[in-house]
């Protein structure tokens, strides 16, 4: 019904849209996600060819290529055939002519009905949208905001268009009106093309089947809503989902590193993606669809980093490690939980090769690791229970921190030193000459480990496994290094493979969340699902004896 | 916010005309006596004598030179029309600024007086103080200025109590400074800019009614004025003499007022933010 | 400009009109009643009737009781004789007063709707060569005083072109009624009407030129442009309707002025209206008159912007709302 291919928008030397593609069929709702200055309203307006930039490339409506069409022309198409429900802000409405007069203007102008019968449809479709009847013939500036938002839906349907485009249509509305209207809206939908702008995953969440995410004038991502939201494939996508707060998801909130700006070539999202490789910064990756699904990303979406297929490592007659089965993507943070002896201190030690697997394979960006050399150890590090002794008593902070440079012969002397430097600051500790001469034995325990994190830093690994880093620390050092770890995945983008015992503290930092037991990985999934609908009893005795802090009955 | 007022100024073009035209007329006014050769009101010739060398513009109905007069007449629109806006300017702001720094009761007395006499017409208040006491040039500037300050110090109070609550304003409270020096360092200098606009507003008010008045043949009969001159012309309309009579005399106010009203106009559209960026002015 | 006035403002204007009126006379040296009616008529008045009038005006006795006595006759509709034209003031001017009516009402009616059309259809195309052609003339012709306008008017139409008539309302003399009345008195209206219309039309275009154009920045506009409404509905119903608000606020101050460029434009055109009144008043130092004139002109413009900020009320829903 819609098809948009190719359209770029330009206001001036500014691009908004850079090459957009879309389509939408009649009874399907798609949101559009954008942050602030992402275009899409833009794109909302070039469809209906009101925007003041110059408009390229093909908007198919019904077939026809609006993009060619007269103003006269065009002036006949808008309302009739696609109408706009427009952002509700101060003075969207005229302020002198009553919100009747407005609903039923188009439908006169229009020369489609009478102008008793014009008047007579529009009170229909005030009151469909439960605006009272005594408020019909009020000026705009005496209705409520909810009351404004029923006009303007009601307004936008009076010619009965083919496509509907709503820009954010239920932001300034409490919660209430936010839910009748927003069932209204997936009510009306039958014959009728909805296009929703937003930049609110709830309201895309409540109104749209399928959804697009737009950054830097291109969609990201397209998608049935709930499986994106869900399951997200390109990094902005998941991103911002980490960025948003809701009831669904438990983990801390993150931001995106840097800013949005508009890179002269390439994706536009890869000074700030956690995945991106050289080809990222000179072509602009193009949107792949693949079952239902559509990403933009060169890399094909977010990669696998590390997998382990059918792992196992015994002692002896003790399979410590039983047959495991888990992967890790890049930027994300799983958490492996469980009792001391279920066995995942050896499976951490497995994967960085302080033990050879007794069997199974082990694969890192899809390669099989068969051996592992320098290369290996660039990209994925180690941070161990004890700081206490996985620092050097005879080897002072700057020196720890500059051994693995020092070792894998990066730079010279002056460079390692300043990348030393470096890290030790992005940990948050003083770059004092005081400090850096320190030996650890003068260090507190939530330094020390800080100070074992900076030298896992420094080689820029991809994937740092965390093998429990705080159960020798203070609870209020642990909450900083947790949230240090945090802000290191939202900085670096990271991948992290996060060990520990309590499950309560697994799920405010991890994206997903594995349980083992005996060697063996019982459940894995989205922290968020295993946490709030575990599947297996074991998982379930784990979160009833995790950490609660208020045991007052509610009642 | 802050505005370049001369940049723009010069920008404009409308704004530049004006001032080139009212730059002629204050020349005009001063060189007087070196552009003509006659004393406008002495009787240098015969009545209704066409143009000629010795008389450029010749003469009206009693023999004075219409040329001399015209330039002469020059000086009394532009004293009258200055004089009153500054007068009336000063007054302006001294009503406005005190009623929006003082306020309370005081502050509430005046803009109540003000509404009260805004909307009453000046021409007509004068004609009738006219009748009584016969106004020379400096009666006539304080009459007029006395009947035309309102508009202006409604203006001044609206912009003064809008910038007291501006957040620089209210800190140097909080530094301790009294109400006056807040006047004097911060409110005053902000009001430049509508104080120039309602400047040339006063100017050209008093032009235009000077003129009229003259017109009406109320006003200094000691002077000439080219109200005055338009007043003695009326009664010649179907002669010829009205093509160098009346013409040059209504032209050269005309040209006057229009130079005001183009520099009026290049000073408000600076100012209203709306009408900003504009390609005439 | 825009505020609203109340009624205790209009009040306190006539206060001070009346006042004006009342002190200036008493205030000048020598006989107040001389002061009130003028010498030359207090030569033609018996000592009886000076005495009556003293005893009317209570001249001589202190101030607050002259005023009271001054009031009360005002309220009796008595304003003042005049020796000249021999009859009671209030009549005089009544009969002049329709004339002036006239002339202030249809150029008033004229310029403030031509004015606005023109200001909404340049706002429109702000910028473009209509745009700044009607600007650039409309605000030189503004500078024209209006009765130099009726002047060049009337040498081009009356004296070259002869085809206005030069003085009057009506043909003297010529008996018309009915149909033949009408078109006497139009052509006789045409060029006063015309220069009051020319000289007053910059003031509402340019207060609808620049409201519109901010008018056009509102996002109801955006709104309407999608409902693919004609340009004529865009240009007039939606963003021509918020740009005659603050005209119609205005309409009262330039009522002021309109009648005042009345007076002056009688003149030129020898117009038997209140204009004219005056200025013959004038002349022969009719007191009574002048005062009278005063009185009632300021009266009326008074009444006049208290019914506008009446009309105002009912136009902007805003306002009404806060009502």
């Amino acid at each position: 019904m819609l098809e948009i291919r190719d359209v770029r928008v330009n206001y001036g030397n500014d691009t908004v849209l850079n090459g957009v593609d879309l389509t939408l069929a009649t009874g399907e709702t798609l949101a559009i996600i954008g942050e602030s200055g992402t275009g899409k309203t833009t794109l909302g307006l070039s469809i209906m060819r009101l925007t003041e930039g110059k408009v390229e490339g093909t908007i198919n409506l019904d077939g026809k290529d609006i993009t060619t069409l007269s103003e006269k022309e065009m002036q006949r198409i808008r309302w009739n055939r696609v109408a706009m429900v427009f952002q509700n802000v101060n003075n969207v409405l005229n302020p002198v002519h009553t919100v009747l007069d407005q609903v039923s203007e188009p439908i006169i102008e229009h020369k489609l009905k009478s102008k008793d019968e014009a008047r007579r449809k529009a009170r229909e479709l005030l009151s469909y949208f439960g605006l009272p009847q005594n408020r019909f013939s009020a000026y705009p500036h005496q209705l409520s905001g909810g009351e404004q938002q029923r006009v303007l839906l009601a307004m936008a349907l009076s010619n009965d268009p083919g496509l509907l485009i709503l820009d954010e249509p239920l932001s300034s509305l409490d919660v209430t009106t936010r839910e009748e209207l927003g069932d209204l809206l997936r009510q009306i939908d039958r014959n009728r093309a909805q296009l929703v702008i937003t930049h609110d995953f709830d309201t895309a969440s409540r109104l749209s089947d399928r959804i697009a995410v737009l950054y830097g004038g291109k969609i990201v991502e397209t998608g049935p809503t709930q499986e994106v939201l869900r399951c997200p494939r390109h990094p902005y996508t998941r991103a911002l989902v980490r960025a948003y707060p809701n009831m669904t998801t438990v983990k801390d909130l993150q931001g995106i590193k840097g800013r949005m700006t508009r890179p002269v070539s390439g994706c536009p999202f890869h000074p700030r993606c956690t995945q991106a490789i050289d080809i990222c910064s000179r072509e602009m990756p193009q949107l792949a669809l693949g079952e239902g699904r559509g990403v933009a990303c060169h890399r094909g979406g977010i990669i696998t980093l590390l997998s382990t297929v059918n792992l196992s490592k015994s002692f002896d007659l003790l399979k410590a490690v039983d047959s495991v089965s888990l992967h890790i993507e890049a930027g994300e943070i799983l958490a492996l939980v469980g009792q001391s002896g279920s066995g995942k201190t050896t499976l951490a030690k497995t994967i960085i090769g302080l033990y050879q697997p007794s069997g199974g394979s082990l694969y890192f960006e899809g390669k099989q690791i068969v051996s592992r050399g320098k290369d290996f150890y660039r990209r994925v590090q180690m941070i161990f229970q004890n700081p206490g002794e996985s620092l050097s008593h005879r080897l002072s902070v700057l020196e720890s921190v500059m051994e693995p440079l020092e070792i894998q012969s990066i730079g010279d002397q002056e460079y390692r030193k300043g990348k030393a430097i470096q890290t030790i600051e992005e940990v948050e500790l003083p770059r004092t000459d005081d400090f850096l001469n320190k030996y650890p034995h003068h260090l507190s325990g939530g330094e020390m480990q800080r100070v074992a994190i900076a030298r896992a830093l420094a080689l820029d690994p991809d994937l740092l496994i965390a093998d429990e880093p705080t159960s020798f620390l203070d609870a209020s050092v642990s909450a900083k290094i947790l949230k240090l770890l945090l802000n290191l995945q939202e900085h670096r983008g990271l991948s992290m493979i996060y060990i520990t015992h309590d499950i309560a503290a697994a799920r405010k930092v991890s994206d997903r969340l594995a349980v083992m037991l005996d060697g063996r990985i019982i459940e894995v999934g989205a922290s968020n699902e295993i946490v709030t609908a575990p599947r297996q009893d074991y998982t379930r005795r784990l979160l009833s004896s995790a950490s609660i802090l208020s045991r007052i009955e509610r009642l | 916010m802050h505005i370049d007022l001369k940049k723009e100024l010069k920008q404009s073009s409308l704004g530049r005309i004006g001032m080139t035209i009212l730059l002629l007329m204050i020349a005009v006014a001063i060189l007087a006596p070196v552009l003509s050769r006659y004393d406008p009101t002495q009787q240098t010739a015969a009545s209704l004598v066409s143009p000629s060398l010795s008389h450029w513009l010749g003469t009206n109905h009693v023999g004075q030179d219409i040329w001399s007069q015209l330039l002469y007449g020059a000086r009394i629109s532009l004293l009258v029309g200055f004089g009153v806006g500054t007068l009336s300017l000063i007054l302006s702001i001294f009503f406005g600024l005190s009623a929006a720094i003082i306020g309370g009761l005081y502050g509430r007395i005046v803009m109540r007086i003000v509404d009260a006499l805004i909307v009453i017409p000046m021409v007509i208040a004068v004609i009738l103080v006219a009748a009584y006491v016969r106004p020379d040039v400096l009666v006539l500037i304080f009459l007029l200025s006395l009947l035309s300050w309102q508009g202006g110090a409604r203006v001044i109070r609206a912009q003064a109590l809008a910038l007291k609550e501006k957040g620089h304003v209210k800190a140097s409270l909080t530094f301790g400074a009294g109400r006056f020096y807040v006047a004097r360092r911060h409110i005053l200098p902000e009001l430049t800019p509508i104080l120039l606009v309602e400047f040339i507003y006063g100017v050209r008010r008093a032009v235009f009614v000077e003129a009229g008045l003259a017109f009406l043949g109320i006003g200094d009969p000691m002077l000439i004025s080219w109200g005055t001159m338009m007043h003695d012309a009326m009664r010649f309309t179907y002669l010829n003499v009205w093509q160098w009579w009346l013409v040059p005399a209504g032209v050269a106010l005309s040209l006057t007022i229009i130079g005001l009203t183009f520099i009026s106009y290049a000073t408000e559209s600076v100012l209203d933010p709306r009408l900003r960026g504009e390609a005439v002015a | 400009m825009l505020k609203r006035q109340n009624l205790v403002t209009y009040i306190i204007a006539l206060i001070f009109i009346l006042a004006l009126n009342f002190a200036l006379p008493r205030m000048m040296p020598g006989d107040p009643l001389m002061a009130i009616y003028g010498d030359e008529a207090l030569i033609a008045m018996t000592p009886e009737l000076k005495a009556q009038l003293v005893e009317r005006f209570a001249l001589g006795k202190p101030l607050w009781e002259q005023f009271g006595a001054y009031f009360l006759a005002l309220f009796q509709g008595d304003m003042g004789y005049s020796y000249y034209y021999n009859a009671p003031v209030l009549k005089i001017i009544l009969s002049s007063l329709p004339w002036t009516l006239l002339i202030v009402g249809s150029s008033l009616l004229i310029s403030t709707f031509l004015g606005m059309i023109l200001g909404i259809e340049s706002g429109w195309r702000r910028g473009s060569k209509t745009d700044r052609t009607m600007l650039t003339g409309l605000m030189s012709l503004n500078g024209f005083p209006d009765f130099f306008l009726g002047m060049v008017l009337l040498i081009i139409f009356g004296v070259i072109l002869g085809i206005c008539p030069l003085a009057g309302a009506l043909t003297p003399y010529s008996g018309l009624s009915g149909l033949s009345l009408v078109l006497d008195v139009l052509k006789h209206m045409a060029l006063p009407v015309a220069a009051l219309t020319l000289a007053h039309l910059a003031g509402s275009y340019l207060l609808t030129r620049n409201t519109m154009i901010s008018v056009l920045k509102a996002p109801f506009m955006l709104t309407a442009r999608a409902k693919g409404l004609s340009q004529n509905a865009l240009k007039y119903r939606h963003a021509g309707r918020n740009s005659m608000l603050p005209v119609v606020t205005m309409t009262g101050i330039w009522m002021g002025r309109v009648v005042i460029g009345a007076l002056f434009v009688e003149l030129v055109f020898a117009y038997p209206g209140v204009g004219q009144l005056t200025y013959q008043a004038l002349l022969c130092r009719d007191y009574p008159i002048i005062q009278g004139v005063f009185l009632i002109v300021t009266i009326s413009v008074l009444l006049a912007n208290f019914a506008v900020d009446l009309l105002y009320t009912r136009l902007d829903p805003r306002v009404i709302h806060a009502y």
